[in-house]
């Protein structure tokens, strides 16, 4: 049986669809993926293999074809693990939702069947919007940066089970809410570093203030000597990547 | 050290370039999974080790380099001259376009990159040319070498450019607190206004991009500043480059203080700051 998911793939800032065609069929046991896919998405097979095994289901002893299309771009990545187990699933027959207009599935699989983070997920998000996707199952680690986006419904899933008993109707999942964060308010707090402990150096703080101003380049030239006023190291260690 | 507290008085950002920093985390794959959106603009400061291509991003399908991750934020480069030359130059032309486009066999891509570039040196490499504290020890030609490593182009792109004396030992002993990064962010948030405001038919928003073109519209000088800026080129023999640069940080400092034209004082000041091209 042929069964069809989309995905999508990035290239830079911009998405592309990407349909995930599997085809079970009569014949020697086989399992291969065609579509230009590079290494890290050939290495798929064995995953997939592994993690619908420890799923419980037994993979169907006939040959497995999976065609990657447009057949002609290069897909690189392990985001096409889930898209392609869920296409042989629904190959086998074992989930029985059939109708997958306008759904991506993003993820990769572990041998046990969970499903890891990938990167990209947010451009990936807007992108798909972009493209009429309105459905997004996407992995639990990375719910957070994909509920940024708003009239896409985020499906954040954990193990493989979990997708195909939310697909068959048999477990509920809760749905990621769009979080508004129209409202950004830089704060940068959780550090204690501030202007005002910096001891004279008067025309440096002026000449950094008009520089943040108008988005100037700055290049300070001075002597080497120890005037760094206490920093302690963790507030260095936050002050480079201080997040929300 | 002052670098290090840059970011407490960054301009707040807009949820636009919040998406956009984020997205190129995401593509970079530094993002943390307990992250939505990231809400501070980013401060990157990469060692002086590193090569041109983890600068300007790379790889077989290209990622984003330092500079993209530095986008809407601040690439700070401390001991500037330590940094392998090839590296240096990969920021000439992004600095320039605010994009920079990667290719490789697999895709050619392009990532934004508009950021400030926040650099820092010694003046030679025993440090205590000119400090006035210290004699130098250097000999004239490693000064000449040590400088050599800055290509002028590049030092053509660094509107503001300053040296730091050393701080007298009565500050150091004084308890007087300085003014608080969150009274300067509002000045510059307010002055970030001002600009976004007026450029807003022109798709640009800080007073560092404006074309030569736009230079002559908004930055004109009445007749006292023109005074003192043709002055200033004949006796302190400024190069025709730092012209432009002139007229755009005076624009700052007079949208700063929330002035519709520029005064001699704002002329003045950054006449300042044009330190190196003496």
């Amino acid at each position: 049986m042929l069964s069809i998911v989309q995905t999508i793939s990035l290239m830079g800032l911009y998405g592309n669809l990407v349909e995930v065609q599997t085809d079970i069929s009569n014949g020697l046991p086989n399992f291969e993926i065609v579509g230009m896919p590079d290494v890290s998405v050939k290495e798929a097979k064995e995953r997939i293999r592994t993690a619908i095994k420890n799923t419980n289901i037994k993979l169907a002893s006939k040959k497995i074809l999976i065609n990657l299309a447009p057949a002609d771009t290069r897909k690189e990545g392990s985001s096409y693990d889930l898209p392609m187990a869920i296409g042989i699933l629904i190959a086998m027959g074992v989930i029985t939702q059939t109708q997958m207009q306008q759904t991506i599935f993003i993820g990769e699989l572990a041998l046990d069947g969970k499903i890891n983070k990938v990167t990209g997920i947010l451009p990936m998000c807007i992108e798909a919007k972009k493209l009429g996707i309105k459905i997004a199952y996407i992995p639990k680690q990375n719910e957070k940066e994909a509920s940024i986006v708003e009239g896409l419904t985020i499906v954040p899933v954990e193990t493989l089970q979990e997708v195909m008993m939310y697909l068959n109707g048999e477990k509920k999942i809760q749905v990621q809410p769009y979080t508004n964060q129209l409202l950004v308010q830089s704060e940068i707090d959780g550090n204690n570093l501030d202007f005002a402990d910096v001891k004279g150096q008067e025309d440096v703080k002026r000449a950094l203030e008009i520089a943040a101003a108008g988005g100037h380049n700055c290049l300070l030239v001075g002597i080497p000597r120890d005037w760094k006023n206490n920093d302690s190291k963790k507030n260095s260690y936050h002050i480079t990547r201080s997040y929300i | 050290m002052i670098a290090r507290r840059i970011p407490t008085i960054l301009p707040d950002l807009t949820f636009e370039e919040a998406l956009e920093i984020t997205k190129l985390h995401s593509i970079a794959g530094c993002l943390k999974s307990e992250t939505g959106l990231i809400k501070t603009r980013p401060f990157r400061t990469p060692h002086h080790t590193i090569s041109a291509i983890s600068m300007a991003g790379g790889g077989r399908v290209p990622k984003p380099g330092e500079i993209s991750l530095a986008h809407y934020g601040v690439l700070y480069l401390d001991e500037l001259p330590e940094f392998k030359r090839e590296t240096l130059e990969v920021l000439r032309g992004p600095l320039e376009e605010k994009q920079v486009t990667i290719s490789r066999v697999w895709a050619s891509l392009t990532y934004p990159c508009h950021f400030m570039l926040i650099a820092s040196m010694n003046p030679c490499p025993c440090g205590y040319y000119g400090s006035g504290i210290k004699e130098c020890t250097c000999t004239p030609n490693a000064i000449q070498r040590y400088l050599a490593k800055i290509s002028g182009p590049l030092l053509d792109r660094i509107d503001i450019q300053i040296q730091v004396k050393p701080v007298e030992y009565q500050k150091l002993g004084n308890n007087e607190i300085g003014e608080k990064s969150k009274d300067i962010r509002q000045r510059v948030n307010q002055a970030r206004r001002i600009q976004q405001e007026r450029y807003k038919p022109y798709s640009i928003m800080e007073n560092s991009e404006l074309t030569p073109r736009l230079i002559q519209m908004y930055c004109k000088l009445d007749n006292q500043g023109k005074n003192l800026l043709e002055k200033a080129f004949t006796t302190l023999g400024l190069s025709a480059r730092a012209y432009t640069r002139i007229l755009k940080v005076a624009r700052t400092i007079a949208d700063l203080e929330g002035k519709e034209s520029i005064e001699v004082k704002h002329v003045a000041e950054a006449i300042q700051y044009r330190n190196r091209d003496k």
